[in-house]
């Protein structure tokens, strides 16, 4: 079940399973171009992109369950440890989240592309790249447009803070923080209010 | 010689009572024998013949063998034939018989017979001198006068001296003390005989030759021959027989043949051209006369007598050298006397000259120097220093010991003058030729003169240059009389010698206090220097609490991060009242310690100050209201006094609210609420460039320690954990980013005055 909701590429038979229909009924849709989809280069697999099968899903009115949890997802990026636990503790006590992490900003981008979060906590000092250079990053890439950033961070000079704010981040909140704050301005972002 | 004939009558009745005296003497000397006396008016008689004489020779029997001997010496070639009178008149002639016979004559009337030998080599000497003058007025009249008067210049000549040898033998002690006395005094015979006797030897000679009967060109050679022969009157009949015996004396004195008292020789040169003589002929006579001196002594019997003429050539030469050595001495002695003055004024500069004075005490010394050597009252130095374009003038006035220094810029305002004046000295004065000793002042000299002598000078200016490498930076002016300055002009070698040593002087003293000046520069750069590394490790320091502030502001607010958020997670889901308010506590500590990294981080890099212009009473009014309610102090004890409400200050009003509370919360902490008087006052004005404000309290007061470091960065004199000692260290700060400045004045049990100074409008309004 996680695993579907994380993969990308999709199976006839795992489609069938997703759509609870035959899978000759997949192929059928297939082969008749209702849903999008290539086959394997040398055989005559035929293998579906999640973006075509969440298309094909949503215009046949087919719920999408089994595909999307409805919890939103975080991806927390910190070195330290400790920020990281105790951020995966909180989300999963609140319960209305599904979490990943990195501990740096190359690891950030990977995860991202993979975890497809909703909101990305993300540390300012990392110790590769810093924070905002993440950010400018995946504000590049018009397919993460809708992910909201959110920037944590101990620095004190106001002219540091400045910049990250022109960096595209949609908030910075100063650690140490409220719990009650980061969750409201979470919330608020994802409109899940 | 006129004049002292003449001078001779208006003597005083003492004077004239001596001269009857000495002529009394005179004419008790013994006449000439008679048959001389007639034997002179006969060969000077155009009329008379060779018998007359042979005549008179025959009348007197000792004649007749003086003539006899006379010849028979006279190496005739008769080789001791017998011969009569009239032969030896024909075969000698009878003029030159006369010669030898008065030659003898004269001999035999003065000669001495007494013990005394050193009067009688004396005497000697004037015979022997009179002898030579007859000889050489003889060769004269020979070359000079064509052969005419050759046998008269003869007896002439050997009579000049008549009067010498009268007053001699009349008055032989009192004649050798005027000979001593005419050697020591290096004076004319002449002056000396007339103060003794009251008249000279000329006048005796006259009066005795006129007593004698002697014909009167004998008469007028004795009286006039030291008169110049160009002066004397048109009734003196025998001026050529007086100049050509003029010639001869002063021709044997220079040759040194006898001696006639005193060795003065007169310029022969206009003499020698009078009578028709060139230097050659001078030369001739002088190399013949003594062989004629000789062959004539040989002649009259005198050998024995003139035994040292017979050597006279090598005593002549002897003579001579002596005399050119006597003279070289003479010169020698003057050469080192005027030495020794400029090694005196030398050592006189070098005791004057203050060890540790300045350019233009040295100057005064050299100008002392220099006034002493020329004998004069008045001298000035000057020494310019074309790097501190600087004149250095030292005067001194030796009449009333005044010494004036003086130190004249050379470049702005009332200065330009002496500029010229200083640039006209060293470009017309002070540099002239080197090696030209003291030379006459040039007229642009005057001027710098003036500077220190309003009055001028009396007589004439000289200026000694003082050299140093290729130029002369200065000199040393001097006031004084071209008679004595001429006398030092001869050694310019002492004089250059004295000039370098003083340039090198100055040069030196120029060189001390540079060296001295530089020290202090050097003092006073590194005095700055430690200032600048004082505040260059300020900055430093403050540089390093910033990067530190940062990391620690990352560092910590990581941890506390967790912990607050992890004490909130608690809290929430903890129904344990204890428990919850322990984790509050946490709570508010973390942020404690947040806020602690945040305050470090702002005290090291405060924002940049955004100024704006505002009134100053309107700032003091709002703090002053705002401390008042915080103190609980009323107004009678916190008292706002502002000079004038229209006074404005330009700074960032944020940070002078910040830099204010700071130092109100310094002096709140000082002073003790029920006592505490604080005055807050602004004194400036509108028109002000910069406005202050002074607060003031009665608080406890720091000691010099506290003091030293109160703005220091967590300087705290309080006790630990009640502050983190930025407030004044960021106040400064902030002051100083806003162009101001900060001062604190405190005294222990007295209480602190803080004085800050903020620029009263923008920069260029």
């Amino acid at each position: 079940m996680v695993e579907q909701q994380t993969k990308q590429v999709f199976t006839t038979g795992e489609v069938a399973r997703v759509c609870k229909v035959s899978q000759q009924t997949v192929i059928r849709c297939f082969d008749s171009g209702k849903l999008q989809g290539f086959r394997v280069p040398g055989s005559r697999f035929r293998r579906i992109p999640r973006d075509a099968l969440m298309r094909f899903m949503k215009e046949n009115q087919i719920p999408l369950d089994q595909l999307d949890s409805g919890k939103k997802r975080v991806l927390v990026v910190d070195d330290d440890e400790a920020i990281v636990d105790m951020f995966s503790d909180l989300l999963a006590r609140d319960g209305r989240f599904e979490i990943a992490t990195a501990k740096t900003g190359y690891e950030a981008g990977i995860i991202t592309e993979k975890f497809r979060p909703d909101i990305i906590l993300l540390d300012f000092k990392l110790p590769d790249i810093n924070g905002n250079a993440v950010c400018r990053t995946i504000r590049a890439n018009p397919t993460y447009e809708h992910i909201k950033i959110i920037i944590l961070s101990g620095v004190a000079d106001p002219e540091e803070v400045e910049e990250l704010q022109s960096s595209g981040i949609d908030d910075f909140i100063r650690k140490p923080f409220d719990i009650k704050i980061v969750i409201a301005r979470m919330t608020e972002l994802l409109s899940m209010n | 010689m006129f004049a002292c004939v003449e001078s001779q009558h208006e003597q005083s009745a003492p004077g004239r009572e001596r001269v009857a005296l000495v002529l009394g003497h005179l004419d008790q000397l013994p006449t000439l024998p008679g048959v001389v006396g007639r034997l002179l008016q006969v060969t000077s008689s155009e009329e008379s013949s060779a018998d007359d004489v042979v005549n008179i020779i025959k009348s007197d029997a000792s004649m007749t063998a003086a003539v006899l001997r006379l010849v028979q010496r006279a190496d005739l070639g008769l080789h001791g034939k017998a011969m009569t009178v009239a032969q030896a008149v024909t075969l000698v002639g009878f003029r030159t018989l006369r010669n030898a016979l008065l030659s003898s004559q004269f001999c035999s009337v003065f000669a001495d017979d007494s013990d005394n030998t050193e009067a009688a080599d004396a005497r000697c000497e004037l015979w022997k001198h009179s002898l030579a003058v007859g000889c050489a007025s003889a060769m004269i009249a020979e070359r000079g006068q064509g052969g005419r008067w050759v046998d008269e210049a003869f007896v002439c000549g050997l009579l000049h001296d008549i009067g010498k040898i009268a007053l001699d033998a009349c008055l032989p002690k009192s004649y050798a003390l005027v000979v001593k006395q005419t050697e020591r005094r290096d004076e004319c015979i002449c002056d000396v005989e007339r103060e003794t006797f009251g008249l000279d030897h000329t006048a005796a000679g006259k009066h005795l030759t006129t007593r004698w009967g002697l014909p009167e060109c004998i008469v007028e050679c004795a009286w006039l021959h030291h008169q110049d022969p160009n002066t004397l009157p048109s009734s003196v009949t025998s001026v050529d027989l007086i100049r050509i015996v003029h010639l001869a004396d002063n021709l044997v004195r220079r040759e040194r043949i006898g001696y006639s008292g005193y060795q003065y020789v007169a310029d022969l040169s206009e003499s020698a051209k009078a009578l028709g003589l060139d230097s050659h002929d001078i030369d001739s006579i002088t190399e013949a006369l003594p062989d004629r001196v000789k062959s004539f002594c040989a002649m009259v019997g005198a050998d024995g007598l003139f035994d040292s003429v017979m050597d006279t050539e090598a005593l002549i030469a002897a003579n001579r050298q002596l005399a050119d050595i006597n003279d070289r001495l003479a010169r020698d002695n003057r050469d080192l006397e005027i030495r020794s003055s400029y090694f005196s004024a030398l050592e006189q500069f070098i005791k004057q000259a203050p060890p540790q004075g300045g350019i233009a005490d040295v100057c005064a010394a050299a100008a002392q120097a220099l006034a002493q050597l020329v004998k004069s009252r008045r001298a000035m130095g000057v020494w310019t220093e074309p790097a501190t374009e600087c004149m250095h003038l030292g005067a001194v006035d030796l009449t009333d010991g005044r010494i004036d220094t003086l130190v004249v810029a050379l470049t702005n305002g009332d200065v330009a003058e002496s500029k010229n004046a200083a640039v006209d000295g060293a470009d017309a004065s002070w540099c002239c030729p080197a090696g030209s000793g003291l030379i006459e002042a040039p007229i642009t000299i005057e001027s710098i003169w003036r500077r220190c002598f309003s009055d001028g000078f009396d007589e004439r200016l000289w200026l000694l240059p003082l050299r140093l490498g290729n130029g002369a930076p200065g000199g040393i002016i001097v006031e004084g009389s071209p008679a004595t300055v001429g006398k030092l002009s001869g050694s310019t070698e002492e004089c250059e010698l004295l000039a370098t040593a003083i340039a090198g002087t100055l040069a030196a003293t120029h060189q001390r206090i540079a060296t001295g000046r530089m020290s202090e520069e050097l003092l006073d750069h590194n005095r700055r220097w430690q200032a600048a590394q004082k505040q260059l490790v300020r900055v430093r320091s403050i540089a390093m609490v910033a990067k530190m502030a940062a990391g620690a502001a990352h560092e910590l607010n990581n941890p506390l991060a967790v912990i607050s958020a992890r004490a909130q997670m608690i809290v929430a889901s903890c129904d344990d009242g204890e428990t919850k308010s322990s984790l509050e506590i946490m709570l508010d500590q973390t942020q404690r310690a947040s806020a602690i990294v945040m305050e470090l981080m702002h005290f090291a890099k405060p924002p940049q100050p955004q100024p704006i212009l505002r009134r100053l009473g309107d700032a003091l009014e709002s703090l002053c209201q705002h401390w008042r309610g915080v103190s609980s102090i009323g107004a009678d004890r916190m008292k706002l006094m502002v000079v004038d409400p229209a006074a404005t200050v330009f700074v960032d009003p944020i940070q002078l609210r910040e830099v204010l509370d700071a130092v109100m919360a310094n002096t709140l902490d000082a002073t003790s609420p029920e006592t505490a008087i604080v005055k807050i006052n602004s004194p400036s004005h509108a028109s002000d460039e910069t406005v202050r404000i002074v607060i003031e309290d009665n608080g406890v007061g720091m000691t010099p320690k506290v003091l030293e470091h109160a703005i220091d960065p967590f300087y705290s004199s309080r006790p630990a954990g009640r502050g983190r000692g930025l407030g004044l260290s960021r106040a400064h700060r902030l002051v100083a980013l806003n162009g101001g400045r900060l001062r604190l004045d405190s005294r222990p049990g007295k209480g602190t005055t803080v004085r800050i100074e903020f620029p009263a409008r923008a920069p260029g309004s």
